[in-house]
């Protein structure tokens, strides 16, 4: 086994699987079904046509895995430093790359598994209207972006500083700055402006690329080319800052 | 019946709310009625969730150019018991447009699209303003039936709803006993 696939699975038997991932993934399921349940009680929402609340429940979905990488990825490197494992981590054969990517990878099958997850939420809401095959997969490649992105950057930062409550900070002060702007609404980032913002930030492009592919229909191959090519622009430029700083990791 | 009585309850409404003093409304009652409008309904079957599009007409049969109109659409829910204007920024409708300049003997046409999303009897009219005029000319109502379509299914939401949380609190509780 490589030492990527093996801090991998290290991360994953100690956080994925284990009583402190289950319960994350148990809160996810409960925000999931608050939702689903609000669809149903709520007299306004169940008029919304299916599309809308697929498109609905798949930016809820986005939020909670990049919300799943600030922890973890908080947890990365600057939870290990609080537990005083870090020592062990780094003397370990594994590079500071191996080790990044390994938690990086961890995080991948966190995102994984919230998706299994989401894929009943996504057929109970949407199977009665349309584009709900091209939504699980837009879904898939945004939420497996946005993963790679918030992953990257916040295990980045866990590497750098000295604590998980500053990692955790800054991580959620970067979600808060991603997440922010969307919650706005489309009419207000219709000016020039309010574009520019949207292509500067990858939540923003994602959530873009789903309501064009879930509600216009825009299905077609080559359609999402430019967003998709946009947020590998910045997959490319998260794992480079990765990169960079897992070359020297501190104690 | 009592869906064109409220009808044309609606088109009065739009008019009298035109606010004009009782100087412009003699100016305006001595002009004579120079523009037509009509807005002609999508065919039937509708249903929720369709987005159909609505065919305005616009004519000027006067002898003079009109110039800035302002046509805008109107909705009014006529479901017996349930009698109210409608509004137009849920159902993702562009309400206005602008007509720069009609000339006389011309027909502009102008199409807007609206996303259905409640069922129910409903009428729809378009209303020109003329900066000229202090007269708004309204089309006749358009009147069309929306049939229900089951949205969210709740046979299909509540049994995931529930038993995924059941299901993964059993799993938890089961590796927080096989951990003890």
């Amino acid at each position: 086994m490589s030492k990527v696939a093996t801090v991998a699975f290290k991360e994953c038997r100690e956080d994925v699987f284990a009583v402190r991932g289950m319960g994350l993934y148990l809160t996810a399921s409960l925000v999931l079904s608050a939702f689903g349940l609000l669809l149903v009680g709520n007299t306004e929402l169940s008029l919304l046509d299916n599309a809308q609340a697929v498109y609905m429940m798949a930016g809820i979905i986005l939020a909670l895995a990049a919300l799943i990488a600030v922890v973890r990825g908080s947890d990365g490197f600057a939870g290990e430093r609080d537990r005083e494992t870090l020592e062990a981590l780094l003397i370990s054969p594994a590079s500071g790359e191996d080790l990044a990517l390994g938690k990086l990878t961890a995080l991948m099958v966190s995102w994984l598994l919230l998706y299994l997850l989401a894929v009943p939420y996504l057929w109970a809401v949407g199977s009665a209207g349309q584009n709900l095959s091209a939504a699980l997969l837009y879904l898939f490649l945004a939420g497996t972006i946005l993963m790679t992105i918030f992953g990257a950057l916040v295990l980045s930062l866990s590497a750098r500083v000295k604590s998980f409550k500053s990692a955790m900070s800054a991580g959620l002060i970067l979600f808060l700055f991603a997440a922010a702007p969307v919650a706005l609404g489309p009419s207000l980032r219709q000016s020039f402006i309010g574009r520019v913002l949207d292509w500067l930030n990858p939540f923003a492009v994602a959530m873009n690329m789903l309501d064009a592919v879930i509600i216009d229909s825009q299905t077609g191959p080559g359609r999402q080319l430019l967003p998709l090519m946009i947020l590998a622009g910045y997959v490319a430029v998260a794992v480079w800052i990765l990169w960079l700083s897992s070359r020297r990791i501190e104690l | 019946m009592r869906r064109m009585l409220t009808g044309l309850l609606f088109i009065c409404c739009c008019t009298v709310f035109s606010a004009a003093t009782p100087a412009q409304v003699e100016a305006a009652a001595n002009q004579p009625v120079n523009i037509s409008v009509f807005l002609q309904a999508p065919d039937p079957p509708l249903q929720m969730g369709d987005l159909p599009v609505f065919k305005g007409e616009v004519t000027n049969h006067g002898s003079s150019v009109l110039k800035s109109l302002v046509v805008y659409l109107s909705l009014v829910s006529l479901q017996p018991g349930q009698e109210h204007p409608v509004d137009l920024e849920d159902w993702s409708a562009q309400k206005a447009i602008r007509i720069d300049q009609l000339a006389p003997g011309q027909t502009i046409f102008q199409e807007w699209k609206m996303r259905l999303i409640k069922s129910g009897s409903f009428g729809a009219a378009l209303t020109i303003v003329n900066p000229a005029s202090d007269q708004p000319q309204i089309s006749p109502l358009a009147l069309f039936d929306i049939n229900p379509k089951p949205t969210v299914l709740a046979g299909r939401i509540l049994p995931v709803a529930v038993g995924i949380p059941l299901l993964l609190a059993g799993l938890f509780f089961l590796i927080w006993r096989s951990r003890r």
